[in-house]
């Protein structure tokens, strides 16, 4: 910035995430069967058996497959849960290997179909200017 | 029978055969205070969402022992919304803050967008070059969102498009990121030509 003063609305960093997660994903980095990283909009589910083994899993496990009864982004309950992505990650992948989490990884080729993208185009297009008023269609 | 004995099973299996909807993402970027957020929460259904994520910056120069160059994993905050367009699709937008020396460090995120839009502040063009350079090297669709702050606009939309040094193929647009409607045309721009491409 030209007159050296702090631009407006700098991007807040939260607090600091809590040190214990780091402890308990032992600073593992997550991926896919495939190798790679989970997209950070990948979709997560609790299945029967995570809602069923609620009460014995550790506060971050606990959180996660409580917050998943919906479909959740990692984005989502990294936010939420105030976890750094990465942590999110890591507890997801374990969650799902131990058959309490269901976890969907976007497959790119769907999302970036033309009728996708259609789709998306006339959903957009069909939501009001501003909240609560709908829009004059031409 | 212990007393924590769940209480689960008929019920939680209905509850969780809910299939996710398949998610569309797209990326918000630009500098500091230029309107990523803002352009986040207008469109979003939910508050928008602050999450940290990690970005690997590859400093300039090697390390002097080594000599292979230093990486320092950043924690940056990483916006983010959604908008529900039918039970079977998401929009994904994430906003994420565009620095100078990113290089192409911001796959984490970005990895299978659809589309970017890269929002200028015209008093301070060169806050966007990273993203613009990012998206362009990486091939995604992305259009250049002038944010008229107050109204004004520093620039001629020609200067603008000299100035970062983008192809005609990339449309500029001038927006205000507190609008809605706006936000919606702006990002309209990308979508279109993400699907222009595809039919391409
Ligand atoms: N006047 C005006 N202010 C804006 C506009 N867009 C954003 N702002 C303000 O500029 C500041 C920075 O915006 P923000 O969205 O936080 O920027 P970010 O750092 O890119 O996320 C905030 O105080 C916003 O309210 C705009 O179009 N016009
Ligand atoms: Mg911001």
């Amino acid at each position: 910035m030209a007159d050296g003063s702090p631009p407006p609305g700098a991007d807040p960093v939260g607090p600091a995430p809590a040190v214990r997660p780091f402890l308990v994903t032992a600073g593992r980095v997550a991926d896919t069967a495939s190798g790679r990283t989970m997209p950070v909009e990948t979709q997560v589910v609790a299945t029967a058996a995570g809602l069923g083994a609620l009460a014995g899993l550790s506060f971050e496990q606990h959180d996660i497959v409580a917050a998943c009864r919906r479909p959740q982004s990692l984005a989502e309950l990294a936010a939420r849960l105030r976890l750094h992505l990465n942590v999110v990650r890591v507890l997801a992948e374990d969650l799902r290997a131990a058959g309490q989490l269901t976890v969907h990884v976007p497959d790119v080729a769907a999302t970036h179909d033309a009728s996708v993208l259609r789709r998306v185009i006339d959903g957009l297009r069909s939501i009001p200017d501003s909240r609560g008023v709908l829009r004059d269609t031409d | 029978m212990t007393p924590t004995e769940p209480l689960v099973h008929g019920a939680a299996a209905a509850q969780t055969a809910e299939r996710p909807p398949l998610p569309v993402k797209m990326v918000i970027a630009g500098g500091f205070g230029v309107g990523k957020t803002t352009s986040v929460g207008s469109i979003s259904e939910i508050e928008p969402l602050t999450t940290e994520a990690s970005i690997t910056e590859v400093a300039a120069g090697v390390d002097d022992l080594t000599h292979t160059p230093r990486k320092t994993t950043t924690t940056v905050a990483m916006d983010f919304g959604c908008l529900t367009i039918d039970p079977t699709l998401k929009l994904y937008l994430f906003g994420t803050p565009g620095q100078e020396r990113f290089g192409f460090m911001w796959d984490d995120i970005v990895e299978g967008a659809v589309g970017g839009l890269v929002i200028v502040d015209t008093r301070r063009l060169d806050d966007c070059y990273a993203a613009v350079d990012y998206f362009e090297h990486k091939g995604i669709p992305f259009a250049v969102a002038i944010n008229a702050f107050d109204g004004k606009v520093e620039h001629t939309l020609d200067e603008v498009r000299w100035a970062l040094d983008v192809s005609e193929g990339v449309p500029l647009v001038v927006f205000d990121a507190r609008e809605r409607g706006s936000v919606r045309d702006a990002l309209l721009v990308v979508l279109e030509l993400a699907l222009a491409r595809t039919e391409g």
